[in-house]
């Protein structure tokens, strides 16, 4: 393919076989059930017969892929700056999408692709639209120059096609991650995610083994004697150490998965990133785009000069949740850096390094209503459970241990909520044991909220919340008089200057 | 606060967003609250009517249900009347706040240049009063948007004209 893209366009012609892959995986997972079904009743049935079902199967799956390999088209209309994607093979579909409503390019690579040796180039875009628009077979030279069109628009395209073929050849990078970086923050971070996977996983092998003994009518259950029985000291310690084991295993192995070879390279205004051992993924980000930084750090991390940043793009409609799944997709993710390369990044993103001007810290009913929301209410609620069912009275120790930890959590819940201000920067630090800065600047806020309980108004106590396109911000039990201040001066800046969020 | 002046301004001086006056809602719109009260209070009595009716044996407790409907009628219509008093609209030349909320309240400000889109939507109780409610959207979500309910509709579709000429022009 040449560089050309103003005519209407085809997908690699290996982009029959990605499609193949693609449509056979797909009905696979959608027919599962039926086929199993299928299979356990047909026992009399003649094996050819459902052997040449299967090959009709995939005939029809090989002809569908055809058909709509012919049918997808793309083309750049340069005169509208619109990218166009048709396809469907029964329905036609016609996807355009605004050149400057792309936020992100990202080439990537699946198993399959990478045996064909293909590319999929996906186009994230800021729109409300969820429909995802991506080419799922085209060669590496191309994928690369018609990244390059549908981001830089407005730069020459003589200098395009100069800029080309620079991506093979390898300048050094920004940031690079070595085996042992890797190692490190698998050792140091995510340890939520990976209980949480580890305790479904023991959680289903315990589900497994009840219905295995249930169904063979076994007498001893490992399982039941084990909780029965009760476990001695020293088998729970190995218990718990292998637990330890595996959930740090698990933690390096999806990050040496995930992260491999992971690069950060600078290409004029953007920034490149690769990584991935079987995945190999391709993202560029624009600076410009980007609407919160993060970076954040705990303990070990601290000790080990390791840090991990996040830069957070616009992502429409699901801003309300931070935690949504589609929100992390706009997410962009560095595992590990040091203090200099973060600098590096942030002077990047920024044309300077934030500084943390001005300190605002919360007041001390932080304390009092977490306290009695999360400590005196369970307790509480507890104590009168326990006082109408006799049953739970054994456990009122409990209450002990439960009282120091979540004491000892909100207090350094409440050490860290700070608000730090400089020209140009709005900081937000918190946590309790990962503690996080968010980097906003000003104009990327999209509309502001100030909250006062009727209580606080003698003590001049309010909350503040600034939402921006990438979710939202919040600062609790500042002063008033100083929020107040803060928005009436955030709101000439946005409402003075013409600098747009996007 | 002084760490971040620029020297040229001074910010005491910019325009307070904590003291502007605020519009309040159509008179109207107090009848279409009652009303939606109303109709949540009849099915609430028509569901109590039944239970009485079938279950026999919590006739003994008719007394306890009339004293909590009362206080229940009494709490939902006062809690109306606060919210109504409380909320309140103010257009500035470059932005829009709104304010409302009972036990907290809050303010919310979005500059005319972060206004993504604005609809105007009207209820049935709405319209039989000529009120409408305006939507103005940010790309912030759901949360970053603010809604004001119970205008007067030529207002609204005044204001919705406005905003909408804003947006334009800042383009």
């Amino acid at each position: 393919m040449e560089t050309d893209f103003s005519e209407p366009k085809r997908q690699s012609a290996a982009g029959v076989a990605v499609m193949f892959a693609n449509h056979l995986q797909h009905s696979v997972r959608v027919l599962i059930f039926p086929i199993i079904l299928l299979l356990v009743r047909a026992k009399g049935v003649n094996v050819w017969y459902l052997v040449a079902a299967f090959l009709f199967f995939l005939f029809i799956i090989a002809i569908y892929s055809y058909l709509s390999y012919l049918r997808f088209t793309f083309f750049l209309d340069e005169e509208k700056q619109e990218f166009i994607i048709q396809r469907g093979v029964f329905n036609k579909e016609h996807l355009s999408i605004r050149l400057d409503k792309i936020q992100q390019v990202n080439i990537n690579q699946s198993l399959i692709q990478r045996i064909i040796g293909v590319y999929s180039l996906d186009i994230d875009t800021a729109g409300s639209d969820k429909k995802e628009a991506s080419i799922k077979a085209i060669d590496h030279h191309t994928a690369t120059i018609l990244r390059e069109r549908l981001l830089n628009r407005d730069i020459d395209p003589d200098i395009d096609e100069q800029s080309a073929p620079e991506i093979s050849t390898k300048s050094s990078p920004l940031l690079k991650l070595s085996n042992s970086t890797l190692f490190k923050v698998g050792l140091t971070s995510n340890y939520g995610a990976s209980v949480a996977l580890l305790g479904g996983f023991i959680f289903a092998i315990m589900e497994t083994l009840k219905n295995y003994t249930e169904a063979f009518q076994l007498e001893e259950n490992p399982i039941k004697a084990l909780s029965t029985k009760g476990l001695d000291l020293a088998s729970t310690c190995v218990l718990i150490f292998f637990a330890l084991l595996i959930v740090l295993g698990t933690n390096i192995a999806r990050n040496f998965i995930k992260y491999f070879n992971f690069e950060v390279n600078r290409k004029k205004v953007v920034l490149a990133i690769t990584c991935g051992l079987f995945e190999k993924k391709h993202t560029l980000l624009q600076p410009a785009r980007v609407q919160i930084s993060s970076y954040s750090q705990n303990y070990f991390q601290k000790k080990l000069n390791l840090l991990n940043m996040k830069f957070k793009q616009a992502s429409f409609g699901t801003a309300d949740d931070d935690h949504d799944e589609d929100n992390k997709k706009h997410d962009i993710e560095i595992p590990g850096c040091d203090e200099t390369e973060r600098d590096q990044l942030l002077q990047m993103i920024f044309d300077n390094i934030p500084q943390k001007e001005a300190t605002f810290i919360p007041n001390y009913r932080f304390l009092v209503l977490t306290i009695m929301l999360r400590v005196v209410f369970p307790v509480a609620l507890f104590l009168l459970f326990g006082s109408v069912l006799s049953y739970l009275r054994p456990y009122f120790w409990w209450i002990i241990p439960y009282v120091i930890l979540v004491v000892i959590m909100l207090y350094f819940e409440f050490k860290h909520h700070r608000l730090y201000l400089s020209e140009g920067f709005i900081i937000k630090k918190s946590g309790i044991w990962d503690i996080e800065h968010q980097i906003l600047e000003p104009h990327k806020i999209q509309s502001i909220t100030t909250k006062q309980y009727f209580w606080h108004k003698k003590a001049d106590i309010g909350h503040l919340i600034l939402h921006t396109a990438a979710g939202t911000i919040h600062f609790k039990y500042g002063k008033y008089a100083e929020i107040h201040l803060m928005v009436n001066y955030w709101l000439y800046n946005i409402e003075s200057g013409k600098k747009d969020w996007m | 606060m002084q760490d971040f002046t620029n020297g040229t301004i001074d910010i005491t001086a910019l325009p307070k967003y904590e003291e502007v006056q605020f519009n309040a809602l159509s008179r109207k719109y107090w009848k279409v609250a009652l009303l939606n009260t109303a109709i949540f209070l009849f099915i609430l009595a028509l569901a109590m009517a039944l239970l009485l009716f079938f279950a026999k044996e919590t006739r003994s407790y008719i007394y306890v249900f009339a004293a909590g409907y009362l206080i229940l009628s009494i709490f939902l219509i006062m809690l109306y009347q606060a919210r109504i008093k409380r909320t309140g609209y103010a257009i500035r030349e470059k932005d829009l706040i709104y304010k409302s909320g009972i036990i907290s309240i809050a303010t919310s400000i979005i500059p005319f240049t972060r206004i993504q889109h604005i609809t105007l939507n009207e209820g049935i109780f709405s319209r039989m009063f000529q009120l409408g409610s305006l939507h103005v959207f940010t790309a912030g979500g759901g949360s970053g948007s603010i809604t004001i309910p119970g205008l007067d509709i030529e207002l609204a579709r005044t204001i919705k004209a406005e905003l909408t000429r804003q947006l334009t022009n800042t383009d």
